[in-house]
Order: structure tokens, then sequence, then C-alpha cells
């Protein structure tokens, strides 16, 4: 039987057919994966499913009957249930109350908390998605938040799942956990629908596979008949080289330099306990490690956010310990982020303005209290043609671009920078293949300019495919130095753990 | 001072308390909803007035009380109407709230009473006598004693805090309101209909923001004022700011700036005054919620998604 059946719909924003007459039916229990670059549509097609959006026109049929799904409440009704791809989570909030919002168990007019988290407790334990259901969600990690989002759907009895990327801000440990539960709930009869920019994960677990490209169905493809070059190409409209080059590069004079470093996090408590490394210019220094095990802190004291409360940092031999972002800057650091919408750009300007922002003081661009908006248009034209930043038009604001398309608009301006050290913080987070390949190619262009570059990430293909050397962060502390060729993923993966350190060293 | 002046300075500082504290009411279920009702002073003047209206023309303050109400929640609509139905800018619409209330209220004033300045002065209202909660069995307990013969008003002004916290901390629909001004589009991911939810919480706020401008006109004077309610709006979001957006902080506070209030009328009285220049005491209020929002304002955090508008297919 067909659980989900949609026709021909299309959705129009003003400017943009974000989804141009899209039709095709999901069964009964099955996986069905929704692949597709940054803005082909995917979560505006989910959305629509739920009633968040209105179609423009076309139709959507629940069970094989022709349905109309105005809002939350109608798709709700439906039994469908939907972990939208940013987190839809109040952090002052706690988990039990997260999870029973619009559903809650009530006595009258007034709501039965002590319920609520048995019913949590219940469930969480039902399903084997552990959750403290009394903390506060603004207090937990990423990975457990996503559980939470999950828990939400599960509790509402949905029959019909959707899975807007959930695995984007997930670590593989918990991305196999996921998947457990995936499995879980499609041995029961349930109907998901998953999105990703992971092909191999997409590979593993999903049925059949529907590929959007700019809004169109490009197709359909059984995952038995298919692999992921073939998925990527139908992605893209071209071939991608998802192998990463190997390039080589004369080891330059060190750029980098810290000991000993010691940073407290927001809370006071000790998150980097003592790190001690180089990068050299015309080399990648890759940091693999579990999230949450101080690479957040360590590049809040890199980049001037906040000072280490002991040992030194030195940039081209400079000691740089208590200074600014600002004086960083001057003397040669950019900074590439994963978090586009707080640290990366301002969403509500321009294009042209993000594309100078940090280097609008000044000549080239402007003249004592003066922009010199002509320079600034021209600069952004150039970088927009260079970087095949679309849409194209300057004038665009940067929150209105796909998350690849903002992620350019970021390395655009931070290569542009005059400097000679590069961080790059998890720089393809919820990128499509098309935008990490490209990510890739400049960090690899970087190198061969002989700029020294520290590149932190969880993704271990990252890591391996392109550093020169690897460091795995855990707990604070550097625990294992190797090479691409000398590690494998799984090694990698255990250090990461902390399997198999020296409990002495630890404490 | 002895017991008796204790007792009615305290019972003189709740009546100034009470007004500040409706506002502060107002503003806490409005903005935990996610909408800034900064017109609430302009809300409370049109109470002030219409609270007069009823309860001079009917000889009745609880007429005036209704008629109170009402105002406030149909002023409360138009803000609504103007917020959450058009997307309006909520800080542009509160301030038009105010300009208008100045300006209609003046004119009123001169239009029903053909007076300037001040209304004709009312018999009944609820700080006269017959009006008042009698508690006499408090009567002889010092401090306590001050609660034996207080208006009704203050008394609904206690009364709404508990409900107001209630109503927010264990309903079901309080739990949904405090969804909606943290995060409007969680809410709509949760089925919740982000407009109702708003809409009530700003028409059931200006409704209290009409109580607290009746306070003023037909329970702490008797009669209304040109310049009512003198900033007590203004005030109340101070409260409310203060006591971090919840129903017992803003009680707390608007009990701070009753007690500033009441020392500027020692002050007065005890003849300290001469000696200052005349129009420092009466900004003592002023200064003191000054100094208050300077030194704590910092530490506490407004509903994350407060005053932005919303709507379902933003992004
Ligand atoms: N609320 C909105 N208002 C206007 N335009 C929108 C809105 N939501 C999405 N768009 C546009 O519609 C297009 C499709 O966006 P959508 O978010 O569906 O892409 P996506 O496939 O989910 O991409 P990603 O992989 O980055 O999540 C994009 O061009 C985007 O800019
Ligand atoms: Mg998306």
């Amino acid at each position: 039987m067909k659980a989900l059946e949609v026709r021909n719909i299309s959705k129009m924003f003003p400017g943009n057919l974000a989804n141009d007459n899209i039709s095709f039916s999901v069964e009964r229990g099955e996986i069905f994966a929704i692949v597709g670059e940054n803005g082909a549509g995917k979560s505006t097609l989910m959305n629509i499913i739920y009633g968040i959006y209105t179609a423009s026109g076309g139709d959507l049929l629940v069970n094989e009957k022709e349905v109309k799904i105005r809002s939350v409440e109608d798709a709700i009704k439906l039994r469908m249930g939907m972990v939208h791809q940013e987190f839809m989570l109040i952090p002052r909030f706690t988990v039990t109350q997260n999870i029973v919002i619009g559903d809650e168990p009530h006595k009258g007019i007034f709501f039965d908390y002590g319920r609520a988290v048995r019913e949590v407790r219940e469930l969480s334990e039902r399903v084997s998605l552990t959750v403290n259901a009394s903390a506060l969600v603004g207090d937990l990690p990423v990975g457990v938040q996503q559980r939470v989002e999950i828990l939400k759907v599960l509790r509402r009895g949905a029959e019909i799942l959707i899975f807007d990327e959930p695995t984007a801000v997930l670590t593989p440990e918990e991305t196999v956990d996921l998947f457990v539960t995936m499995r879980k709930l499609q041995a029961e009869g349930k109907t998901i629908l998953f999105i990703s920019h992971k092909l191999k994960e997409v590979m593993e677990i999903a049925n059949r596979i529907a590929v959007l490209r700019r809004g169109k169905l490009q197709g359909i493809v059984n995952k038995k008949d298919t692999n992921e070059e073939e998925l990527a190409r139908m992605m893209v409209g071209r071939n991608v080289v998802l192998e990463i080059p190997k390039v080589d590069v004369e080891v330059g004079a060190v750029a980098f330099a810290c000991h000993d470093l010691h940073v407290r996090n927001k809370r006071g408590y000790e998150a980097v306990k003592g790190m001690t490394f180089d990068v050299h210019g015309g080399e990648i220094v890759g940091i693999a490690g579990v999230q949450g095990n101080g690479q957040d802190e360590l590049v809040n004291a890199m980049i001037g956010f906040s000072h280490p409360v002991s040992g030194s940092m030195e940039l081209n031999g400079k000691n740089m310990r208590m200074v600014t972002t600002a004086q960083l800057r001057k003397e040669g650091m950019s900074y590439i982020t994963e978090d586009r919408a707080r640290r990366g750009l301002v969403m509500p300007y321009t294009v042209r303005e993000n594309s100078v922002m940090g280097q609008h003081l000044g000549k080239p661009f402007s003249k004592g209290i003066r922009m010199d908006y002509d320079k600034v248009g021209e600069f952004a034209e150039g970088k927009v043609k260079e970087y095949d930043i679309r849409p194209g038009d300057v004038y665009d604001t940067a929150g209105s671009l796909s998350g690849g398309n903002q992620q350019k608009l970021i390395l655009a301006r931070e290569l542009s920078l005059p400097h000679n050290f590069l961080i790059a913080s998890q720089p393809t987070r919820g990128l499509d293949v098309g935008a990490t390949e490209f990510v890739y190619r400049k960090l690899l262009e970087e190198k061969k300019a002989g700029k020294a570059i520290l590149l932190i990430s969880l993704e271990l293909s990252e890591i391996l495919g392109l550093s020169d050397r690897i460091l795995v962060m855990f707990e604070g502390r550097i625990v294992g130095e190797t090479t691409p060729d000398k590690a494998t993923e799984e090694a990698l993966g255990l250090l990461m753990l902390g399997v198999g350190i020296d409990k002495k060293v630890q404490s | 001072m002895n017991i008796t002046q204790i007792n009615l300075t305290i019972a003189q500082m709740l009546d100034y308390t009470t007004p500040i504290l409706f506002a502060a009411l107002c503003g806490v279920l409005s903005e935990n909803a996610g909408v800034v009702n900064i017109g609430l002073d302009g809300i409370m003047r049109f109470g002030a007035f219409f609270g007069l209206v009823g309860a001079f023309f009917s000889h009745s303050p609880w007429i005036g009380l209704l008629l109170g109400i009402a105002i406030g929640c149909l002023v409360g609509a138009l803000h609504a109407f103007i917020t959450i139905r058009w997307n309006g800018d909520q800080t542009v619409a509160g301030t038009a709230v105010n300009v208008i209330a100045v300006g209609l209220m003046t004119y009123l004033l001169e239009f029903v009473f053909s007076t300037t300045g001040y209304s004709p002065q009312l018999q009944n209202y609820f700080g006269a006598q017959a009006y008042r909660v009698h508690l006499p069995f408090l009567a002889k307990i010092p401090l306590l004693g001050a609660f034996s013969n207080l208006s009704f008003m203050i008394w609904l002004g206690f009364i709404c805090t508990v409900l107001m916290h209630v109503l927010l901390y264990h309903t079901v629909l309080g739990l949904r309101i405090r969804t909606c001004g943290e995060n409007p589009k969680a809410a709509t991911t949760l089925g919740i209909n982000v407009s109702r939810v708003r809409w009530f919480a700003v028409v059931a706020g200006a409704a209290l923001a009409g109580v607290g401008g009746a306070a003023l006109s037909i329970s702490s004077f008797s009669g209304f004022s040109d310049s009512m309610p003198n900033g007590v709006g203004f005030i109340g979001l101070a409260a409310m700011i203060f006591g971090k957006w919840t129903p017992f902080g803003a009680l707390g506070a608007a009990l701070l700036f009753g007690t500033g209030q009441i020392v500027q009328s020692i002050i007065a009285v005890t003849g300290i005054a001469p000696k200052l220049a005349p129009g420092l005491t009466l900004i003592l209020p002023y200064v003191l919620t000054l100094a208050v929002l300077a030194g704590f304002v910092g530490r506490s955090i407004a509903p994350a998604a407060d005053g932005l508008p919303y709507y379902k297919e933003q992004r």
C-alpha cells in the first residue's frame, strides 16, 4: 500500500520556483531517501507535506486517499511526524517539556508534569534512546538534542516520519544508533522519508532514492541498482570527484604554534587541558575527535574569542595569547566556521556587504567614515563569479542563499583577506557533494600556495583525505598523532573514544 | 511614627504598587507569548478614563472596572491586529497607542465633562470606605494591620499575580504561551496555532493594563487627571524586566517601585523637601527605576523570540 503520494507538487517563493511539479509515491514500511544539492528544494517539499508551507499547486495522498493539509495540526492528525533540519527545541525548557508540548498530559486545564516525565522515561526506555527527562535542553550536546527531536515525533505515534538531515550534526556513532532506531521503526511498519547529503548513509539505509535538482525530480532509483557516483552525478549534473587528490607541497616555516595551552569553557570548566602543537606553511593539520572534546574551546582561543588561562600561543613568531581577533587577523589569521548563521555571515545583510566584512575599514573599501560601495560592489561581483555563488545577485541577502552558497561566500571573503594561517572548522557541515568538493579544492589550493591550515572536523574521511598530519583530540588533550597513510578509520575511531590511552596520562 | 501611621504608610505604598503591578502583569503575559507591548502606558490611560466614566455615570466602581477591562481588550485587540495579523512593528504600534491615548483622552475629558485637567470627583470608588475589603481580625496585628482595610483593587492585583503564575507555569495553555515566546517556529511544528495564542496573550494582557488604569482613577484616586498614568505603564515595563518576566518577580519589583513612591511622599511630608529642589523628590521613583534597570537588566533574559514578528512561511 502507498503510505504517501505526492502529485504534481509545486512551490513558488517570490522569484524562486523551489519545487517544480514533483510526483512520487512511498510504500508503507519503506525508507525513502531524498537527495539533492543545497537549495534543491528538499526541505521545502517536506515542509509542504508537513503542512508548514502551502503548495502553490498539486495534491497529496495519504494511505491512497486524497488529503488537504492546511496546517501542521492536519498533518499530525494524519499521523505524520517530522524531525526538522534546524532544531525545533526550546533551550530553556526541560527535555520532558520539549517532548510533550502540543500534546501535553493534563488534568483539566492543568499540565501534568509528573505524568509527562513518566511517559518520557517509558518511551525513552522502550525505543532505547537515552535522555535525561529533567535536563534542560540547552545544556545538552547536539547529539542528545537530536534524540529529543526524534522522541518528540515517536511519542505522537507517527506512522509517516520525515527526517530532514538528522545526521548532519551527529557523530558517526550516533548515526549508527539512529539507523538502528530507523530500522526498528521500519520493522514496525512505519514509513520513513530520509534526507542526507552523505551518500554513503543513503546507500546504507534507503530502499529507494529520489534525486532532486533545482526543484525538479531528476529520477528515482533503487538502492540495489545505483552507487554513490551515479547519485552524485544525478544531483549535480556532472561527474563529481569524490576522491580527494593528493597534493605534495614542500613544508615551510612554522606559522602557528601553541604550547601547553589551557582554555576554559563558558562555565569556567577547563575544556582544553594542555595542548601543544604547531602548523607549518604548506601543510594541513587535521584535528580529529568526537564533538565536545574541547574543539570549540580550542578554536575560540585561537580566534581570540576567549583567552587561554595559561600556555603560549604564537602566530608567525609573535605572542598571541592575550590579543583580540582583530590583531590576530592583522597578523594573518583567517577563519572558516561551521556556524554560518552566527559567526560566518550577517544574514540580513547583502552578499555585497558580507563579502568585505573585516576588510571594510580603510582602503580600498572606505574613505574616512564613508563606505565606497562602488568598490565594494566591484569586489563582490568579482568574487561571485570566481566562486560561482548562486543565484549571483550581490544584492541578495546572505540569509536567502542556500547553505552551500553561504559557505562559498565565507570562503570567498576569508581567502581574499591577507593571511598565511587558515582555521577551517567543520568547513563542509551540511554541504552537498558539489559544494563539499569545491571546499576541498579550495583548501588544497591554499596548501599549494604555502598557507598553513588547521582543519577541525568530525568527518574521518575528510580528515584522512586532506590532512598531512592528524592529531586526535580527546577530553581536551592530544592523545595521538599520526599520518593518513599510517592510520585507518577504525584505529582513529577508537583513539577518538579514548580507548587504549594510558589512564595515567589522562588524570 | 506609631503603628497606625506605619500601617497607613504600608497601605498607601500598596496603593501605589497596584497600578504598576497590573502594568507589569500585562507585559509578562504579552511578552511571554513573544509580543512586546510598550503601548501599555497608553492602554492604562484608556483604562483610567473609561474606568472613571463607567463609575461616574453608573455610580458604581464595578461598572467602571468592567469598562476598564473592556477598553483594555479593545485597544489590545488593535495592537494584536497590527502586530500579529499584519506583522507590524511592535514598537511602532505600541508607540502609536501611547500617542493616541494622550490626545484622545484629553479631548474626551473635555468632550464628556466639559472640564480640563481633572474629571469630577467620584463618591463611589474602590478607595472609599464602603468599597474597601474589611478584615478586622488583622487590624490589631502590627504590619499585617495594613492589610485590614485595603481597596478591592489591591487584592485583585495579588490574585491576578497568583493566577498568572498558575496560568504560565502549571497549565497547558501557559506552556504553549511560553513556547510561542521562545520559538514560534517550533510551536508551529508542534501543531500550535501561534497567532491564536499570541492574540489571547495580547488581549488578556491589555485587559490587565486597562484594569491598572482603572486602579488609578477609581481606586488610588477618586477621579481622572489629565496627567494619568504619569509614566506608570513604563515603570510597569521596568518592573516586568526587573522581575525577569515572571509574575512574582513583577510583584516584587512593583513593590520596590511602590516603596520608591512612598519614600518620595514621606520626604515631602516630613519637611526635608524644602531643602531639596522641589522637582527632585518627584523624580525619585524614576531614578530608582533607572538604577535598577542599569544594575540588574543584564542578568535577566527575555523570552528568546520576544518582539519578533512571526509568519508561518518565514525561514
Ligand atoms: N521560506 C522561504 N522563503 C523564500 N525562499 C525560500 C524559503 N525556503 C526556501 N527557500 C528557497 O527555496 C529553495 C529551496 O530551499 P530548500 O531549503 O528546500 O533547499 P534544500 O534542498 O533543503 O537545501 P539544503 O540541503 O541546503 O537544506 C532555495 O533556493 C531557498 O532559497
Ligand atoms: Mg534543507
